[in-house]
């Protein structure tokens, strides 16, 4: 990081509509015992929300309203006002509309105008790109606080009237993998010696030559008829790819911060599945750490995941301690990562 | 008894319904031989195999099988 220190002061949260645990999810869909007990084992997931209404397919929550609540409750307990915030950037794969931006259509409701606003079109290293260009901006010196927002709607991807029994594979997991939900972080500059300090953050596309491993499409007039799955998955590439990218991404955070594994307190590791995640933690082998996930609950929220994961660290996080992330997107594959320290 | 699917049937479904490259002298190798062959391929066996049997299936009870032969003498039990 460079001179200036970049703290985390705060995160907020939101999630829309009440937990979906499996059974209800199976039972939406009309599968039965087989299908709930293969999530179980194999996926993990106890429960998820959705901004979708899985009775009528009525979409209850936008992007905007999640990231709004969630951006609304970060500046709250920050005890930052809207006119404090210098710059805002937002991270998602499913924004409401391509144009406007939902950044600047959150930025608006917050009452946030005349101040530079970027939107990434990320996965699930989104969250720590957007700490990457908001602690890069901080640093310059120009600007004092900055919001971060991540966040995933995939209501648009998520027919209520699909028939799972006839969907191939990396169509179906798609069904069982994910869940809604918006995260958001105020990052600053100043005198704030009790918020952790952001030491390191690192984002690397990891991708030459290697084929998607998450593919989400958007259509317009003309192609819209044109078969190809809106969303699809090579989870086995998954499998295969995300524990080492992770191990990757630990050891050159470590490495560049001069850390032992030892002496980090905390992990949050990437948040794919609890069967996934569980096996990355045991790869990772931080021999101290205390493992912070939130996927069994929140299911896979992409964009939101790192926030989710924030908000349960921060209300625990000693002092003195340190805290490594690690995400890992598996669309072209970004490896991504930060690191955290309370003294 | 009849079986609840026969041989021929259950290697139809792999192969045309699954989309595994199966044949009916594959049954017996070890599911890690089977090409392609993951968990989300049980699971839509499974679910495509009850609607074929009419009886709803356990899937604890299959997570040992160690091979096609296995998961059919399974289902036809």
């Amino acid at each position: 990081m460079g001179d200036i220190p970049v703290r985390l002061l705060s995160v907020g949260t939101a999630l829309p509509g009440p937990p979906i645990d499996t059974a209800a999810l199976a039972s939406a869909f009309g599968m039965d015992q087989v299908w709930r007990q293969w999530v179980d084992t194999f996926i993990g997931t106890r429960t998820r929300h959705l901004a979708v209404d899985l009775s009528t397919g009525e979409r209850r929550e936008s992007l905007a309203d999640l990231g709004e609540r969630a951006a609304t409750q970060a500046l709250a307990r920050a005890g930052v006002s809207a006119e404090d915030v210098d710059v805002v950037v937002f991270g998602t794969a499913t924004p409401d509309t391509l144009m406007p931006a939902t950044v600047n259509v959150v930025a608006d409701r917050l009452r946030i105008d005349g101040v530079p606003t970027f939107q990434l079109q990320s996965g699930c290293s989104g969250a720590v790109q957007t700490f990457d260009v908001a602690a890069s901006l901080l640093s310059t010196g120009r600007y004092r606080t900055a919001l971060v927002i991540g966040g995933d709607v995939i209501a648009k991807h998520y027919d209520v009237k699909a028939d799972l029994t006839a969907l191939p594979p990396d169509e179906l997991v798609n069904y069982v993998l994910f869940g809604d939900g918006a995260g958001a972080a105020v990052l600053a500059v100043g005198d704030h010696p009790e918020a952790p300090m952001l030491r390191s953050v690192l984002t690397r596309l990891s991708g030459l030559g290697r084929a998607p491993g998450q593919t989400l499409r958007w259509y317009g007039l003309a192609d819209r008829d044109g078969g190809e799955a809106p969303a699809s998955e090579d989870y086995k590439a998954i499998e295969e790819h995300v524990p080492v990218l992770a191990e990757e991404t630990a050891d050159d955070l470590l490495d560049d911060l001069g850390w032992d594994r030892a002496e980090v307190g905390y992990l949050l590791p990437p948040q794919l599945s609890v069967t996934m995640t569980a096996k990355i933690t045991e790869r990772l082998a931080f021999p101290a750490a205390e493992e912070v996930s939130c996927v069994a609950e929140t299911g896979n929220n992409g964009n939101a995941l790192l926030f989710f994961q924030l908000d349960r660290l921060l209300p625990v996080m000693a002092r003195p301690s340190r805290a490594i992330a690690v995400a890992i997107e598996s669309s072209k594959w970004i490896r991504s990562g930060l690191a955290l320290e309370r003294v | 008894m009849p079986a609840a699917i026969s041989r021929a049937e259950f290697v139809d479904l792999l192969r045309d319904e699954i989309g595994l490259a199966v044949a009916a002298e594959d049954l017996g190798r070890t599911l890690d031989e089977v090409p392609g062959w993951d968990s989300l391929h049980l699971l839509t066996m499974l679910v495509l195999l009850e609607k074929r049997v009419s009886r709803p299936l356990s899937l604890p009870d299959f997570l040992d099988a160690a091979s096609l032969e296995t998961i059919y003498e399974l289902v036809n039990r």
